[in-house]
């Protein structure tokens, strides 16, 4: 006998995916293994420098997340391992707030990074930009664990609202937990919270200044060369539009954006990338064939 | 001397601006924030003062004041050593840091110098030990309550931020005293939330909002012509 399945609830309909990659040396070749679960999917293998750096690119193959949503990333490098992974489209966090009868407050579309990186291995994370529509409800939590002498290299771009389309981020909420943990000592924690119902945190100095553009990129591994800080800090865009600034974290960098365009953000990140990588690495930054430019 | 009255002086003492710790020194991004003209007015630094108290970081500082505080009432040294690594890593700028590792080596001196024999603060031998942390433990040897020690916190650090735009913007004095009576209301809600999401087992769904503090203190670091070490 067979049962007819119940029809679901309109709320129910979510994504659950997940990727899990193990990057593993073998001779100077960085290998990699996925596993993953629609919607995420893996592309191939790419090794435009060299086979001991491994580039790997995620996709999204709904289009972007919903409320309900929930995406698992979950990254494990080998020892003496290198890998960069990115997207190979913009993320997009579509509105819930609002557009459902059966649940007007909205439901958070949610995704959680897990990242290993083993002793003398390196990962550089460049996802393409995440793009929050007006009334999405997004959190992310992110851990990162480096063992001694690994390094990670992160950047987050996120658009706030369609502005492009004339469309203000003005009603909704994004959430953002990421830590680094070097063996067992926390050293960077940054719990960012946006509420857009909040006109003083929209357009006051104090949070966002109007911009609806916001990117952060951070290098964590040992403590950074004041030369190479003073170097980095010549690259960044200037203007009336646009804010943002360097710092040393306690065993690295961080620069923080705040302005109108992505692109700008994009190309000041990807410079202080080659500026970082060829200072601690001895290597110049490469264009992922996955990126607009 | 009765208790209340004891405590009562613990408080104006450990909140006085002439605890020998430095903060006049410190204008926590202020300083920038007048210089591009962002702050030019008792109103401006207002405002930006009350969204550090509604959604600022200096909340979570707050909150893991109290968890440090409770760690110490406890004895637990894992907890106190753990709440002084999270707050190190919370302020992600250099100055930010630095300004709490110096004021907080500081009072850890004052606190050894006024107490010799004292073996609950023999769990400050923490190098870097932050602000927070040492206002802590010298809160709990004075006996302060948690609210008093987060009163005394939030008002002593508004209070000097104050003093900061005074300076800086500059103001007068009687409008730095109008602009810390408004926040009063600021002060007494951000106490109470503080009190109520400190109480959860962990900091997982703490959150604040931090770009314009993060990018102006980033800025203050190379800022050309400054008083101010932070």
């Amino acid at each position: 006998m067979t049962v007819a399945p119940h029809p679901t609830p309109e709320t129910d309909r979510t994504w659950h995916g997940s990727i899990d990659l193990q990057f593993a040396r073998s001779g100077d070749h960085t290998q990699v293994q996925a596993q993953t679960r629609s919607p995420l999917q893996f592309q191939r293998p790419f090794y435009p420098e060299g086979p001991e750096v491994c580039h790997a690119a995620m996709l999204h193959v709904a289009g972007g997340m919903v409320g309900g949503d929930r995406l698992s990333i979950s990254l494990d490098l080998a020892p003496e391992t290198s890998a960069l992974v990115t997207t190979v489209s913009a993320a997009k966090i579509y509105g819930s707030r609002g557009r459902s009868l059966i649940d007007p407050a909205g439901r958070f579309a949610q995704q959680s990074v897990r990242v290993r990186v083993g002793e003398g291995a390196h990962l550089e994370w460049l996802p393409q930009e995440t793009i929050i529509f007006d009334g999405a409800l997004y959190e992310q939590r992110s851990r990162i664990d480096l063992a001694a002498g690994a390094s990670w290299l992160g950047s987050e771009i996120v658009r706030l609202g369609r502005t492009a389309g004339g469309e203000r981020y003005g009603c909704g909420e994004w959430r953002s937990r990421l830590e680094v943990w070097q063996g067992d000592r926390l050293v960077w924690l940054d719990p960012q919270r946006i509420d857009a119902t909040d006109p003083a945190t929209r357009n006051g100095s104090h949070g966002l200044a109007g911009c609806p553009i916001v990117g952060t990129l951070a290098w964590i591994g040992e403590e950074l060369p004041k030369e190479l800080i003073t170097e980095v800090r010549s690259t960044m865009p200037a203007g009336d539009r646009v804010d943002c600034g360097i710092t040393r974290l306690q065993t690295g960098l961080l620069c923080r954006y705040r302005g109108h365009s992505v692109s700008e953000a994009r190309r000041w990140f990807w410079q202080v990338w080659d500026l970082v990588r060829r200072s601690q690495r001895d290597r110049p930054a490469i264009v992922s064939r996955f990126w607009p430019l | 001397m009765s208790e209340p009255l004891s405590r009562s002086l613990a408080l104006l003492q450990l909140a006085s601006p002439a605890l020998p710790v430095g903060a006049f020194s410190y204008s926590e991004a202020i300083e920038t924030l007048v210089d591009k003209g962002q702050v030019r007015s008792a109103a401006d630094l207002t405002d930006w003062l009350r969204q550090e108290l509604r959604v600022g970081s200096i909340r979570l500082e707050a909150a893991a004041l109290l968890k440090a505080r409770q760690a110490i009432d406890q004895g637990d040294r894992d907890s106190i050593h753990h709440w002084n690594q999270w707050i190190s890593a919370l302020r992600e700028t250099e100055e930010l840091r630095l300004q709490s590792w110096q004021m907080g080596r500081s009072l850890v001196t004052l606190a050894k110098d006024l107490n010799p024999a004292d073996t609950t603060l023999v769990t400050l031998n923490l190098e870097p030990v932050n602000y927070a942390i040492a206002f802590s433990s010298l809160a709990a040897h004075w006996q302060l309550n948690h609210a008093e020690m987060l009163t005394a916190y939030l008002q002593s650090w508004a209070s000097n931020l104050v003093s900061a735009g005074v300076r800086s913007i500059p103001i007068g004095q009687t409008q730095g005293q109008q602009t810390l009576l408004n926040l009063w209301p600021d002060l007494t809600a951000a106490i109470t939330e503080i009190q109520q999401f400190a109480t959860a087992d962990t900091d997982d769904d703490w959150f604040a909002c931090g770009w314009g503090l993060s990018i102006a203190s980033m800025t203050h670091e190379t800022q050309y012509s400054r008083l101010f070490r932070s």
